[in-house]
């Protein structure tokens, strides 16, 4: 084959852009560490990768929701641990209250500490996380008990039956707060009576009959910190398995994604060398000449 | 023999090398010319003549009568040239089709952070934490912004996507107007052809300028043409004639009124449309009339499934202001989808709450932010298809379809295939992704299965009391209303098979151009092979001439000598 000018130069020049290419391209891929700059180098990698990219946003979503969930609950936790306190105080001075050896001025001042509670109770109830009253289902700008006269003769629920549901799994939803109404149920009309018949030094059965209803209460109380501990530890494994999912996300992404740097480098140096070899080649070759040797 | 015809023949010889070396100069000049190809200068001896032969001379039969050039030839081998043209059509096609494809791929960005699909992904997390703060006015405010940033970057993919076709729409009328440069110039050429080889002369720089400007028309566009005995050529594009002799006819971009905004290419004499297989025109019009359509009606697709999936459910919720029925989104596809203004100025009206007078109620953000999961966020919008519970006819009722997730998104046309059906993607003539052997079911139903090689594209179940004939079959999924599948996706999973499809294009038209580039390059070297110049060749070849017209000088020199001889040394007897 006649090799002819303007084919050795268009071949050098092809050579040449071919090399560079290579080059600029792993250039590229050393600068931003990605293997996958464009869809079209990796189609089937790209379908993958933005399908773990979004798996990776709704995983770290999910944890989002489990942390905002757990916080809330932990407020919860610890709300319910003083309404189980005052609960127990409520119990002992009930059983004090049903002695029959105490006097007037005695249960009048065990009604007293009983106000105390109540106060205490509704405090509890009341209880807000930034703003937003934990208790009151979904009414969460509304105070959950409201309490009626000084000292109060009634402590009505305000809220509503509204469960807050967060997702923590494509396939899961879990409530992050207690219904007021459910937890607290008559404790506070319980409380009222037992402090009216004390103060009231009212008939000495009718305390004791009270003991059983705040039993209930403490029942319940502790029923639902059993379930708020539950949840949290509900979230929390959720959280781990999120975690976990992520980390293996996160690597089945890489492997699409990124580049194995020593591996890169090295083709890096292999392509330099290629490239050098070319324009040396190209360099001694354009140097031959028929001219060089006529006179 | 007189000795002036020895003179005369070394005056051939000067002439003949001369010229050799004329043309050498002239390739070397031309080295670098693109479309040149090199000359040769054909030199024969000059015989005797019949008068030379009558002569009473017998040693004159002997000698010849020197040299003449008989013909200035251009080396060039039609058949590489018809080769040659045929791979400027493919690769002006498939460069022409790949570059605006690699741009489409940019506006995507895709996979990426900042991408749509990144878009997407915070606009999702914005609606949980919604729902985790249903009341917070800074994570309504959140939700918003992340709504305004997807829906304006779905707008500027629209925007950018719908310019590159107008780009393109410019590029088909510029084709236009360089078909009709050439065209007209090779009209002119063939005049001057055929009055400079009329005495039979080769006009070598004409045709060289003609075969390169049919090089220039190959990679535009399809065309056929043969050289006519007149020595000039006919050339078609498609199967129009587009230069007769020194007619050529133009060809002119005016509005396509099948298709608003865009050209189509014309003869202009007759309005016939150009039709052509190849060149860069044909590139052009598939990434403007196929490729870019389809990608903005994917676009408008995921957008109007946003607006449509997301407003149905955010209407019947309540915001903090207990306002309802209020859309999210307004606009109807990609190029107008925005947040309602009336959420973007007030963002207590993103309806979080399933009731009113629900301050700590994300219920209904949720069933918003679960869309992320739903399978059938994104359907077709063809109105004619078969849907799970359809009759197909009296008694049969298709109790499931299933579309696997290698087919691209998009709606599906059942045809028939003798006793069979073929599954056909976008039209009922578009492509076959699949086949189903149509069997008798039994009492109680069965399924109609779509193949692709070993693999299951989609799958028809089929309840039914009664057995079920393969020709009932056929009949009736053919129906008018039950002839269409759609696939139905998550937006997320939607807008991946975009990326990813446009990917695979994308590659697969960069491997054609390549290939056809390779193949190019190499039709080009042989024909650089026969047709180019190479400098050490020319230079050896004036060195001949060169050496010839030396030797030549040298004849006359002798004969010269030979007459002063004869003239002033004769007859000088006894002098």
């Amino acid at each position: 084959m006649r090799i002819t000018e303007q084919s050795r130069l268009s071949n050098q020049v092809d050579y040449l852009n071919a090399a560079s290419e290579r080059m600029d391209r792993i250039q590229q891929q050393l600068a931003t560490g990605k293997r996958l700059q464009r869809a079209s180098d990796d189609p089937s990698g790209a379908a993958l990768s933005l399908s773990h990219r979004k798996s990776i946003a709704f995983e770290a979503q999910m944890r989002r929701n489990m942390e905002n969930g757990i916080a809330f609950l932990n407020v919860t936790e610890s709300a319910l641990g003083g309404a189980t306190e005052l609960l127990q105080r409520a119990r002992e001075l009930s059983v004090q209250g049903a002695n029959g050896t105490n006097g007037p001025s005695e249960r009048k001042s065990i009604a007293a500490e009983v106000e105390q509670i109540i106060q205490s109770m509704a405090q509890v109830g009341n209880s807000n996380f930034g703003g937003t009253y934990i208790f009151s289902g979904f009414q969460t700008q509304t105070a959950a008990f409201q309490v009626t006269g000084t000292p109060p003769t009634a402590i009505t629920y305000q809220g509503d039956a509204g469960l807050r549901m967060h997702r923590v799994s494509a396939q899961d939803t879990v409530p992050s707060n207690v219904v007021g109404s459910g937890v607290f149920g008559t404790v506070f009309s319980d409380l009222i009576a037992l402090r009216d018949n004390l103060a009231t030094n009212g008939p000495v059965a009718s305390t004791s009959a009270g003991i059983a209803n705040i039993d209930s209460a403490l029942g319940r109380v502790l029923q639902a910190r059993a379930d708020v501990g539950a949840r949290i530890n509900r979230f929390e494994a959720s959280r781990t398995r999120s975690e976990d999912t992520d980390t293996s996300l996160q690597d089945l992404r890489a492997n699409i994604e990124d580049i194995d740097l020593g591996e890169t480098i090295v083709k890096m140096t292999a392509q330099q060398n290629a490239l050098q070899a070319a324009l040396g080649a190209i360099g001694r070759n354009s140097n031959n000449s028929l001219l060089n040797f006529l006179r | 023999m007189s000795l002036s015809i020895g003179l005369d023949t070394a005056v051939k010889a000067l002439r003949a090398h001369q010229l050799a070396v004329d043309i050498a100069s002239h390739n070397i000049a031309n080295v670098q010319s693109p479309g040149f190809s090199r000359q040769r200068l054909l030199l024969r001896p000059v015989g005797i003549t019949n008068a030379d032969r009558n002569s009473h001379d017998s040693l004159l039969g002997r000698a010849g009568m020197g040299v003449e050039a008989s013909d200035v030839r251009r080396m060039r081998d039609i058949f590489l040239d018809f080769q040659a043209r045929q791979t400027l059509g493919t690769k002006g096609q498939y460069s022409a089709y790949s570059t605006p494809l690699s741009q489409a791929e940019v506006v995507f960005n895709d996979p990426s952070d900042d991408g749509i699909s990144g878009l997407l992904g915070k606009f999702w997390s914005a609606w949980h934490d919604v729902v985790n703060d249903p009341e917070s006015s800074p994570a309504r405010t959140a939700l918003a912004h992340s709504t305004s940033s997807l829906t304006s970057r779905l707008q500027r993919a629209h925007a950018d996507l719908t310019q590159q076709r107008t780009d393109l729409n410019i590029s088909v009328s510029t084709i236009a107007g360089q078909i009709n440069s050439a065209s007209s110039e090779i009209a002119s050429l063939n005049f001057q052809i055929k009055q400079v080889e009329l005495n039979g002369t080769q006009a070598n720089d004409l045709r060289d300028r003609r075969d390169l400007l049919l090089d220039q028309l190959s990679g535009l566009a399809q065309i056929n043409y043969t050289e006519q005995s007149d020595k000039t050529v006919t050339v078609y594009l498609g199967n129009h004639e587009l230069v007769t002799a020194s007619t050529a006819r133009a060809v002119a971009a005016v509005p396509d009124t099948s298709s608003v905004g865009m050209n189509k290419i014309i003869f202009a004499a007759d309005g016939t449309d150009v039709a052509t297989n190849t060149g860069e025109l044909r590139g052009v019009l598939d990434a403007r009339d196929v490729q870019f359509p389809s990608l903005i009606a994917k676009l408008n697709t995921l957008a109007a499934g946003l607006i449509s999936s997301i407003n149905s459910v955010h209407q019947n919720g309540f915001g903090l202001d207990n306002s309802t029925g209020n859309a999210f989104f307004t606009g109807t596809d990609a190029s107008n989808i925005a947040l309602n203004a009336v959420i973007a100025g007030n963002p207590s009206k993103i309806a979080a709450a399933s009731a009113a007078g629900r301050p700590g109620d994300g219920g209904q953000a949720l069933t918003v932010a679960n869309l992320q999961l739903a399978a059938s966020m994104i359907a077709g919008t063809a109105a004619a298809n078969l849907a799970v519970g359809e009759t197909l006819s009296a008694g049969y009722t298709a109790s499931g379809v299933t579309i696997g997730n290698a087919l691209q998104p998009g709606t599906y046309y059942m045809t028939a295939n003798g006793a069979n059906l073929d599954l056909r993607y976008g039209s009922a003539a578009g492509p076959v992704v699949g086949t189903a052997t149509l069997a008798a079911m039994a009492p109680g139903g069965g399924s109609i299965t779509f193949m692709s090689g070993a693999n299951t594209v989609a799958t028809i179940q089929v309840t039914t009391a009664l057995g079920y004939s393969a020709a009932a079959q056929q009949t009736d999924l053919l129906a008018a209303g039950n002839d269409t599948l759609q696939t139905e996706h998550s937006a997320d999973a939607f807008y991946a098979n975009l990326v990813s499809v446009l990917g695979a294009d994308v590659n697969s038209a960069n491997g054609l151009a390549d290939s056809s580039d390779l193949l190019n390059t190499h039709l080009e070297q042989l024909r650089q092979s026969t047709s180019g110049v190479n400098l050490d060749e020319e230079v050896s070849n004036m060195n001949a001439a060169q050496r010839a017209y030396q030797a030549a000088a040298r004849c006359i020199t002798t004969i010269d000598d030979m007459l002063d001889t004869l003239i002033n040394r004769t007859g000088m007897v006894g002098r």
